[in-house]
């Protein structure tokens, strides 16, 4: 049994189920029997994956679906070897070269160059290129992008790069020049809804609109987290109610626990216990941007609007400085200190206003 | 040998002279042979006799010879630099165990007066010591094994054997009543201060050999164990706490020679000296004393030789280099005294450099004392109001004179200096009671980090960084308060981002087939399924599942234990950077089915599933 988010995966591009309108575009494209590298770009959630795959299967037939997971071993040019895992069928090559760290150049030239200098045999009933998917492109490092711009010229006979990342803005402008975007959109509340109810329908169960329109909500449009929200649901609850409260995950209950303390009272010892909580989240593999925009999410709701744009300053500087820095418990645990201090603060003066 | 003529003689003799290793200024005059060979002769015997009493009368020429630490050992529990109420210690325990089986165990810093306190003690007990010194006949390989055997008809046996023997019968055979032993004999106390190599490496062998010599033995056992900052935690090793309470181990630590009882010492040394030399040696002034005194820190060995090596320079008076050296100190000194130290900090600190170039010791803190000196953060009184007084709108940046400097505690502390901001940063918040001093000192720690973040610069800016933190937390406590004792805990950070790093890893390997960005696969999936019932995942997934994508909710999470930093730990290996490592579970296979995540035929599905279930059962083995 797998999860739904699997399960009701769209396979064909004419089965997908919003963004019509892009899909047939991306049916033209593949028509015309050959296209450019492209760059999908979009938020976590809206379909990136599953559009690409589709689009595959457009390209070469149902055979680019059975799909193996490789390991790849490297030899970078230092000696050290380089361990990776690949998703591959016989048409095309998934990798995440940011899984290889520092060394995800090496992985980049290296593999592109295995697939791409290997031709299709039978030339003549399938395309003459094979495709390499890269996904999040977004986490290269600067080297690694500009050995990519090179990769992407040299091979364009035999190779499409497909490259797949949540925003461009870490995307050097060569590679973005070089390839045809694509924006994947997150699907519209309507959108996520009617595939929740579709969903359920196959599964035999009965979605109640309100609930699919909470959970649709509360996903903040993320159609995975929507659809294991929902599974969740089932397991929570059946039959559906339509004010039933739609579960959340751990972390984030602890996360709010979390600001809560943090609002409740300013002095070091809540700090401390605080620090203490961080880490907690930290061990539970949530990475430290999560755990920041989070806590900022959490606090702001709590706090007074006159606060408000100081508070997201500060997060913004303590954001800043947890992407420069090496250990993220120093800058979350300052931002927590500056949050407390200005909220502090602030009581204290409104104490005061209302006694004078 | 041919006998030479009287100018070569007299070459020979000034030839002695530049190869003369001692520290007599004596050689310089005298150029009789037969003196030198007169000294050369008393001296190993003096030695083999190995008693203390009769040093002090060796007539005046012979004593050039001996350094004064031999010579001014001290006779007397009174001369003794230690503090009194370690040397009762130590007597009690002597006067409980003299005449039957007993483990003490003295730690301390090297020059700390350990095994002087156990010699005059003893011999004022009238107890014998018989002391162990690794035998340097052995082979160096023979020590791996601890049977004896035999080569060229030469019987070899290893180190240990030799101690354990060594240990097992030296109180057995008493020792030969001589004539004028009087009626001490009989009773020993044994001493250890060499430990053969191999216990460093096995200590279970020699925990064996003193529970054996604990049930039969009746003369008491000491072990002077001297410990430093780099520390190898010998005595930890050696002497770990379950083997302590089993054997009733006592264990008395010394602290470094406090000044003031190490000044008395060098103060009567160098009036015995300028006595004895009449006028010859000039006697070293006050201050100078005192600049041994703290170069020294609290080694008195060493500042007992350094004495004898400033008072040698003085007196041989031709050089100019020794004018320099002896001339530098008392002049920097001038009106510098320990009293007024604190107001004059740059002072200290070029004295510092001075005690060094006398031939002072490199001071060096134990963590834990490192730590406390920041973050108990000893400020001077309010002595002087800095000539230009802080503007009304920066006054609450005022502070008083800091008692340490920063820079030279870390330095000190022999960790790096990320390692100490980690320290500092895992502790700082128990010394805070204001939020506002909080904040600020959290930005500090923040911008350390920032400073140490780049590899390229790392090197250059590290020691900037741990300035910024040390600095930063020292002046943003405003309103530092005596909070008293408070322990200290070891970083939990790297414990934590280990952790991380870890259960990371083991997330995109277990879940690879879901084919997900790590974030996601973190943050959404993986706490999703944990609310799942979904009887696909394997063993070990669904153990990870359960510890990673559910967090318990309780109000306290007491998950991450805190290490408490106990008084001589050194800090642990820094572990690098594990960047770009493999992944670490070994069943890795080259080609494997994708099970969940992706569409695929279903005629492929059973077969796939078969090896799945093989990989299970591989995995569970």
């Amino acid at each position: 049994m797998s999860l739904w988010v699997d399960k009701y995966r769209p396979t064909s591009l004419g089965k997908l189920d919003y963004h019509k309108e892009q899909a047939t575009q991306l049916k033209n494209l593949v028509q015309c029997g050959d296209f450019p590298h492209l760059l999908v770009y979009g938020p976590s959630g809206a379909g990136k994956k599953t559009r690409i795959m589709c689009l595959l299967r457009e390209l070469y037939g149902a055979g680019v679906e059975k799909l193996r997971i490789e390991h790849h071993t490297i030899v970078a040019p230092s000696k050290k070897k380089i361990e990776i895992n690949t998703i591959a069928s016989n048409y095309h090559l998934e990798v995440n070269p940011s899984d290889a760290g520092n060394q995800d150049r090496v992985v980049i030239q290296e593999l592109i160059k295995t697939v791409a200098q290997s031709q299709q045999i039978q030339s003549s009933t399938q395309r003459e290129f094979k495709v390499v998917i890269l996904t999040e492109v977004d986490r290269l490092t600067k080297d690694a992008q500009h050995a990519l711009r090179r990769t992407m010229e040299k091979y364009m006979s035999t190779c499409r790069l497909i490259l797949c990342s949540t925003s461009t803005s870490k995307v050097i402008g060569p590679i973005r020049s070089r390839c045809l975007a694509v924006r994947v959109p997150l699907p519209s509340t309507e959108e996520v809804c009617s595939v929740l109810t579709s969903v359920c329908k196959k599964e035999g169960l009965n979605l109640p609109p309100e609930l699919a329109k909470q959970i649709s909500e509360k996903s903040g449009r993320n159609l995975r987290k929507a659809l294991l929200m929902c599974e969740a649901c089932r397991v929570q609850q059946y039959p559906f109610s339509a004010d039933q409260e739609v579960p959340e995950t751990d972390w984030e209950v602890y996360l709010r626990e979390t600001a809560n303390a943090i609002v409740s009272q300013q002095n070091p010892q809540r700090l401390l216990e605080v620090r203490a909580r961080l880490y907690e989240l930290l061990t539970h593999c949530i990475p430290p941007e999560i755990i920041m925009k989070g806590l900022v999410k959490e606090l702001l709701s709590n706090c007074d609007g006159q606060l408000k744009a100081e508070v997201a300053h500060m997060a913004a500087y303590y954001e800043h400085r947890l992407q420069l820095g090496s250990k993220a418990i120093y800058h979350l645990e300052a931002f927590t200190a500056k949050f407390m201090a200005i909220y502090k603060k602030f009581m204290e003066d409104g104490l005061d206003a209302m006694m004078f | 040998m041919d006998p030479l003529p009287e100018g070569s003689r007299t070459a020979a003799s000034s030839v002695k002279r530049w190869v003369d290793p001692s520290f007599s200024e004596l050689s310089a005059q005298s150029s009789d042979p037969f003196l030198w060979s007169k000294t050369d002769t008393k001296n190993p015997k003096k030695r083999k006799g190995g008693a203390f009493s009769c040093q002090r009368l060796e007539s005046d020429q012979g004593g050039q010879d001996e350094s004064w630490v031999d010579r001014y050992s001290p006779q007397s529990q009174a001369e003794l630099a230690v503090h009194k109420k370690k040397v009762e210690d130590v007597q009690t325990w002597m006067n409980a165990h003299r005449s039957k089986g007993g483990i003490l165990v003295l730690t301390g810093p090297s020059g700390s007066g350990k095994t002087a306190t156990v010699r005059v003690l003893s011999q004022e007990l009238g107890l014998k010591v018989q002391e162990w010194t690794n035998p340097s006949n052995v082979e160096p390989y023979s020590s791996w094994q601890n049977a004896d055997w035999r080569i060229d008809g030469l019987t070899y046996s290893s180190q240990v054997t030799q101690f354990r023997e060594f240990l097992l019968r030296a109180y057995k055979y008493g020792c030969l009543s001589m004539a004028g032993d009087g009626g001490a004999a009989g009773k020993k106390l044994i001493l250890v201060e060499d430990f053969p190599n191999q216990f460093s490496r096995q200590p279970s062998s020699l925990h064996d050999l003193l529970r054996r010599f604990v049930r039969i033995a009746r003369c008491p056992l000491v072990f002077v164990v001297s410990e430093s900052v780099s520390g190898d935690g010998s005595v930890r090793s050696l002497f770990p706490r379950e083997i302590q309470e089993e054997l009733h181990i006592n264990c008395i630590s010394f602290n470094p020679v406090a000044p003031t009882s190490m000044m008395k010492v060098l103060g009567s040394i160098s009036a015995q000296e300028a006595v004895k030399s009449g006028g010859r040696t000039s006697v070293p002034g006050q201050a100078e004393l005192e600049a041994l005194c703290s170069g020294s820190a609290g080694d008195i060995r060493s500042a007992i030789n350094s004495l004898q090596f400033l008072c040698l320079l003085g007196s041989s008076g031709n050089s100019g280099v020794s004018r320099t050296k002896k001339d530098r100190p008392a002049s920097g000194r001038r009106g510098a005294s320990r009293s007024n130290q604190k107001t004059k900090k740059t002072k200290t600190v070029k004295d510092q450099e001075e005690e060094r170039a006398i031939g002072g010791k490199d001071a060096a803190l134990f963590l834990f004392r490192a730590l406390g000196k920041i973050l108990h953060c000893k400020r001077g009184g309010h002595t002087e109001v800095p000539s230009p007084a802080l503007p009304p709108h920066l006054l609450h940046h005022c502070r008083e004179d800091l008692l340490v400097e920063p820079e030279v505690v870390v330095e000190r502390s022999h960790v790096s200096a990320e390692m100490f901001n980690l320290y500092l940063h895992q502790n700082y918040l128990d010394f805070f009671s204001e939020v506002e001093d909080v904040e600020r000192a959290s930005e500090y720690l923040s911008d350390a980090d920032l400073l140490a973040a780049d590899w390229t610069n790392r090197i250059i800016l590290r020691d900037y960084s741990s300035s910024v933190a040390v600095r930063g937390i020292l002046h943003s406590n405003s309103h530092q308060v005596s909070v008293g004792f408070r322990p200290l805990h070891k970083p939990a950070w790297l414990q934590v981002s280990t952790k991380h790093r870890e259960n990371c890893l083991a997330a995109r390997h277990l879940f690879r087939d879901f084919c997900l960005p790590a974030a996601c696969l973190q943050v959404e999936l993986l706490p999703y399924l944990a609310k799942l019932t979904n009887p696909m995942r394997n063993h070990t997934q669904i153990t990870f599942i359960q510890e990673v994508g559910q967090m318990s909710l309780r109000k306290h999470p007491s998950r991450v234990k805190l290490e408490t930093l106990t008084d001589k730990e050194t800090a642990p290996e820094e572990e690098e950077e594990k960047e770009d490592r493999g992944l670490v579970e070994g069943q890795d296979q080259s080609e494997e089915a994708l099970t969940a995540s992706q569409p695929k035929p279903t005629l492929s599905r059973a077969l796939l599933e078969d090896e799945e279930v093989s990989i299970e059962e591989y995995s569970s083995d």
